[in-house]
């Protein structure tokens, strides 16, 4: 609640008037009662003018609950929508302000669903907060008031069905909030056998094991089924027990007036009423136990939303003007631990790099290429050491500098949805056609822009799904070269790439880019093989540090994985 | 119209075998309306009868004779008819749950089954995430419908007829004021719905699009990150959050705004009632007893009039939903199934050879993929399909499986087509190793004998270790108990693999085809894999696809394929010689000095 406080202060106004049409729209619900038992007085004495005169009334009442309970929606609408809009952009900023690290933390789909269904479900609530939550202790009071004004000596009834009915609920909720996390537990149990089973279709037909799979998802469902007919059952006793023990109340009521009627002749009009403020009171309470389970799952989503909006980034960046520094790159003892694990994926790892240079990074998968190119963009902080880049330690950078400075070309190339030029105009704003051409040309991507019909301004659809994996890979390494950057990473951005476009890819760079210092990190040999120098990663160690000719020569490690690349001697000439 | 029909014979075939249970609901509800719909007139009796009595103990003539005797045996009806009430609405809905249940882990269980038995087609042209949600919200909702809705429908329904015969046959003229408001009414909540309806698609389409863009940057906000695009990932973000605040609003309103308007009407109506009524009692020729009992009855008919009209109103978007739900669902269960042969002769194994003559074949109708490919294998042979993604490769893997079937020219084993053994048989004889190896949730044993559940440990542990990956399942604490799930695994892809390869090896298959199966690996890990592979291939007959060349330089026979068609056939000796694609192929990958 505290969260959405302040948001809905933002709307006050709105929300004064939501709960003002609210109040009205009470009042005529439980007017109308009141009136009926004038009206019955007036029948009994045969007066005419008093019937005429409150029918009026009555009807103008009616009118007034019908405009007022618009007008709720209205406003009740405008502060829903407005504190969820709100709400979310506030969330959505908020990620944009974090470090990879927190956005790892929560996983990304995990985010997008806080800012989807969590808001959604806060934008419910605030909704049936002012068009119901608020109407119902008011009916609930005025009800109860009102059927104490009109049979005082009958407080009991009301409070024994209260009694029972609250009595009831709880009891059905507490054996039912057992039930509600079995189903929940057995509704994942079913989705994994179905999720499993469509991700894995060939090789359950290939092992032919459609019967097994199908029975231990029936077993799984029928789990599922036997406990939501149990909470079926459950929910079967509960109406028609409020019904009963309402008209219970009504017919108590009704044999005390019968029995003092001689002492207390005007009861016999006020019987309809009290049956109404009766009615309305059970109602109030019934829907009030429906919102607190509603409220209930508001409140989750609002803390989960609040979670990520307490969250600080777990970096930050020095202020500073944005100007692109040297392309050396140099690493002091650096050792980093992935949050949650327990041993470290980079040790002790030192190095530098000149300016202009091209080093090559080779290593089993999990010995730590992907992590060393991501500390030098920092994404992440060393947990030890230092890495400086352009002689600067990367910390003491600002974010704008070390954007200038440093190109980050991923494996998994996404391209957002919208135009080639806008993906790359993204990085350089004042991009031209010709600089988008020049930085094509050296990706080897102009061959295929210029031959779609829109070249440039050709449309990429979500997940870039109208181009080839070796398309997406040469259009992000294009973005990744439009700035000239002085440090350009490629992160085994050329692996659906064929040998001769990696070739000339790398020749192009050597050629326009020369003082751009070019990280290539590799599964392959031969897309090293031109580097100036090759660090051979082994289990978050450098064990080699040298060129082609000197690792193959001297470094076991670097042997071993050339030795399941090279060609076979015989026959090649 | 179509969907609802369609809807409707969809619920048939779940309902008809509960045609008892819902008999005996419509007759409990029916039992349980009219209890309903004739306690408020021994509500107005008793309140007549009090009338009277006081009227006779007020006159000092009559009070003797006055007694409450009446009184009491009405009241205790009036409770009775509650007390009937309560009991057959109770016993209608412990029916209905239990129906609502079953008919719903019927059609879940049902679904499952036809997905088993589907073609691989239909997976391969629809996204996971959608058939899933088939199983996680259409069904959902369904259940949530059938939940609140059955038993709201079969009340609704007969309160209203309840309603309207009690009301007729207590004042026809009061009958008529009561229902005066109706068509109102009705005009009202049908421009309402259909305004409604118009402004939630036009709000779910933008949050859609709001939801797909936070998706799309929030997943790559290492992009974001690395090249400092956060202040326009918020300004796209907005511009999307603005249209959603709009669109959501008119949606907002105009489904929200039904339920008042229709409680606003229902206290109009009461109002029309309660003036008119008691207008009719003072100018008819009612005793005052008389009058006072049909104005109490008749507001508390006014008051439950709108009740039935109300529920149905606001079941709407459910039922919206469930029809919606029986579409989606119903479209899966009228998918083809896998096509077995008429009557099918049995394959045990290869004697022979495999052959594949002149095949055709295409995944979409005029969009060929195979141009009449040939292959033959002797029985031990190793083949191995090469060529550039997109040549084909995988397709042919597809078709000696059967997970699709030849356009022309056949697959034959000994001579006889493929197509007339039945799918159990041909897949028994036939294992895979595939790119992705995806494992079930269960323990590393249960994985490993996927192929044969009623395997003992000695087979699981010979398999796993012909596979090479004994010692490592022993070195974990738990062994060939650890639980695997492919949710959060902490086995890296290439023991994953090697496990999904001792699968393999379990079933002891004839025939063997490895897809890919080395390609999301490091090249030190293809090397163990190798080893393993070269193990399981050892006197079989088997396809080897291939990315990387490493893998196949042994093979018997070596198929490059290109664009669909063989363009190059021989040992790997024989293909460099003739230096043509392959050698280029090979030039390209290794590394020479």
């Amino acid at each position: 609640m505290k969260v959405l406080m302040p948001y809905i202060k933002r709307y006050r106004k709105d929300a004064y008037i939501a709960i003002v049409s609210v109040i009205a729209l009470v009042f005529a619900t439980l007017w109308q009662p009141r009136l009926l038992q004038v009206i019955m007085n007036a029948i009994l004495k045969g007066d005419k003018n008093v019937i005429f005169q409150q029918g009026i009334i009555l009807i103008i009442l009616a009118v007034i609950g019908i405009i007022a309970g618009v007008v709720n929606t209205i406003y009740s609408a405008h502060v829903a929508l407005g504190v969820a809009t709100d709400l979310r952009a506030d969330l959505y900023s908020k990620v944009q302000t974090f470090a990879y690290a927190d956005v790892e933390k929560f996983s990304a789909s995990n985010l997008v669903v806080r800012m989807t269904n969590d808001i959604n479900q806060v934008q419910q609530i605030v909704m049936a907060g002012f068009q119901q939550i608020s109407r119902i202790p008011l009916l609930f009071i005025g009800a109860f008031i009102l059927a104490m004004v009109t049979m005082p000596q009958q407080w009991w009834v009301l409070i024994a069905m209260m009694a029972i009915v609250l009595g009831v609920s709880w009891y059905s909720y507490k054996k039912m909030s057992n039930y509600f996390a079995k189903t929940q537990q057995y509704i994942e149990d079913v989705n994994t056998v179905a999720r499993e089973n469509l991700m894995g279709i060939r090789v359950v037909k290939s092992f032919v094991q459609e019967p097994h799979e199908i029975s231990k998802f029936s077993k799984a469902s029928d789990r599922l089924t036997k406990v939501t007919a149990k909470i079926g059952y459950n929910f079967a006793i509960l109406m028609p027990a409020f019904f009963l023990t309402a008209n219970i109340a009504v017919v108590i009521a009704i044999y005390i007036v019968g029995q003092n009627v001689t002492v207390h002749p005007t009861y016999l009009a006020a019987i309809t009423s009290f049956i109404s403020y009766l009615m309305q009171i059970l109602f109030a309470v019934i829907n009030g136990g429906f919102l607190m389970i509603m409220a209930s799952r508001a409140n989750i989503s609002l803390g989960r939303i609040d979670e990520v909006m307490e969250t600080d980034p777990s970096m930050t960046y020095v202020k500073g003007d944005s100007k692109p520094v040297a392309g050396d790159i140099e690493f002091d003892h650096v050792t980093f631990t992935y949050p949650g694990d327990d041993s470290p994926t980079l040790e002790d790892v030192s190095f530098t790099v000149k300016a202009g240079e091209m080093i090559g990074i080779v290593g089993a998968t999990g010995s730590g290429k992907t992590t060393l190119a991501q500390l030098i963009a920092r994404l992440y902080d060393p947990d030890e050491g230092v890495i400086k880049v352009g002689g600067t330690d990367v910390k003491q950078l600002s974010e704008e500098s070390l954007r200038e400075t440093v190109a980050y070309v991923l494996q998994r190339s996404t391209l957002f949805s919208g135009t080639i030029s806008a993906n790359l105009r993204q990085v350089k704003s004042d991009a031209t056609t010709s600089q988008m051409q020049w930085a094509a040309n050296i990706a080897q991507a102009s061959e295929f822009i210029e031959r779609l019909p829109l070249t440039y301004d050709a449309p990429v659809e979500e997940r870039s799904s109208n181009f080839s994996g070796g398309q997406k890979q040469r259009l992000s390494i294009t973005r990744g070269i439009i700035a000239k950057p002085k440090i350009l990473i490629l992160d085994d951005a050329t692996s659906a790439l064929d040998a001769q476009s990696e070739k000339l890819v790398q020749e192009a760079l050597d050629k326009d880019l020369t003082e751009t210092t070019t990280v290539v990190i590799a599964e392959k040999i031969s897309s090293i093989l031109r580097a100036d120098r090759i660090l051979v990663l082994d289990n978050g160690r450098i064990v080699g540090n040298g060129n082609h000719k000197e690792l193959v020569d001297s470094n076991s490690v670097y042997q071993k994985i050339y030795l399941t690349q090279k060609a076979r001697e015989e026959g090649m000439s | 119209m179509s969907d609802l029909k369609n809807a409707s014979k969809y619920y048939w075939h779940y309902f008809k075998r509960y045609w008892f249970g819902f008999a005996m609901t419509a007759i409990l509800i029916g039992i349980s309306t009219a209890c309903i719909v004739i306690a408020p007139t021994y509500l107005g009796r008793a309140v007549s009868e009090l009338t009277t009595y006081l009227q006779h103990w007020s006159n000092v003539a009559t009070r003797s004779s006055a007694n409450l005797g009446t009184f009491h045996k009405t009241l205790l009806v009036y409770l009775g008819l509650y007390l009937g009430d309560a009991g057959t609405l109770f016993i209608a809905s412990m029916i209905l749950a239990r129906i609502t249940a079953y008919s719903t882990g019927t059609m879940r269980v049902g679904l499952f089954r036809k997905m088993q038995r589907m073609q691989v087609q239909y997976f391969d042209s629809h996204s996971d995430g959608d058939i899933l949600a088939r199983y996680t919200s259409d069904l959902d909702n369904i259940f949530n419908a059938l939940n609140q809705a059955l038993i709201e429908i079969f009340l609704s329904v007969a309160q209203f007829i309840g309603l309207l015969i009690v009301m007729f046959n207590q004042n026809t003229t009061m009958a008529w004021v009561t229902m005066a408001s109706t068509p109102v009414a009705l005009i009202i909540a049908a421009v309402v719905m259909k305004k409604a309806g118009v402004a939630v698609n036009h709000q779910q389409d933008d949050i859609g699009r709001l939801n797909g863009y936070i998706n799309e940057q929030v997943t790559a906000q290492k992009v974001i990150i690395t090249n400092g695009l956060q202040k326009d990932s918020v300004k796209g973000f907005l511009k999307h959050n603005q249209k959603v605040r709009e669109s959501a609003m008119s949606g907002q309103i105009w489904s929200g705004v039904l339920n008042p308007l229709m409680q606003g009407m229902s206290l109009l109506n009461t109002a029309i009632v309660i003036f008119f009524g008691s207008w009719f009692a003072l100018n008819g020729t009612l005793s005052t007893g008389a009058a006072l009992a049909l104005v109490v009855v008749f507001v508390n008919y006014a008051q439950q009039y709108y009740q039935p009209i109300m529920s149905l109103t606001s079941l709407y978007g459910m039922i919206q939903l469930a029809i919606t739900g029986a579409r989606r669902v119903d479209e899966v269960r009228n998918q083809p199934d896998e096509v077995e042969p008429a009557d099918s002769k049995k394959l045990s194994g290869i004697k022979n050879e495999l052959q594949i003559d002149d095949v055709h074949f295409s995944y979409l109708p005029g969009k060929e993929i195979l141009h009449g490919v040939s292959i033959s294998v002797h029985k031990g042979e190793m083949v191995a399909l090469v060529g550039p993604t997109g040549s084909g490769k995988t397709t042919v893997m597809n078709l000696l499986n059967r997970f699709y079937d030849v356009d022309s020219g056949s697959i034959t084993i000994d001579g006889m087509d493929i197509r007339d053994f039945s799918l159990k048989d041909l897949r028994e004889n036939v294992g895979i190793v595939l790119q992705d190896p995806q494992l079930f949730s269960g323990t590393i044993a249960d994985n490993i004998r996927f192929g044969d559940p009623k395997a003992n440990m000695e087979q699981v542990i010979d398999s796993a270790k012909q596979a090479n990956i004994h010692d490592f399942i022993t070195s974990l604490p738990n062994g060939y108990e650890t639980f695997v799930s492919d949710e959060q695994s902490v086995f890296s892809a290439g023991q994953k693999q090697l496990m999904s390869i001792a699968r393999t090896i379990l079933t002891n298959p004839q025939l063997l085809i490895l897809d890919e199966a080395t390609s999301n690996v490091d090249t030190v890990t293809e090397a163990n894999i190798q080893a393993a592979m070269d193990r399981v291939i050892q006197g079989r007959t088997s396809f080897v696809i291939a990315h990387r060349l490493k893998t196949i330089l042994n093979a018997d026979k070596i198929v490059v394929l290109k664009d669909g068609s063989i363009i190059e056939q021989g040992n790997h000796e024989a293909l460099l010689a003739e230096d043509g694609f392959y050698a280029g192929l090979y030039r390209n990958q290794m590394v020479t000095d």
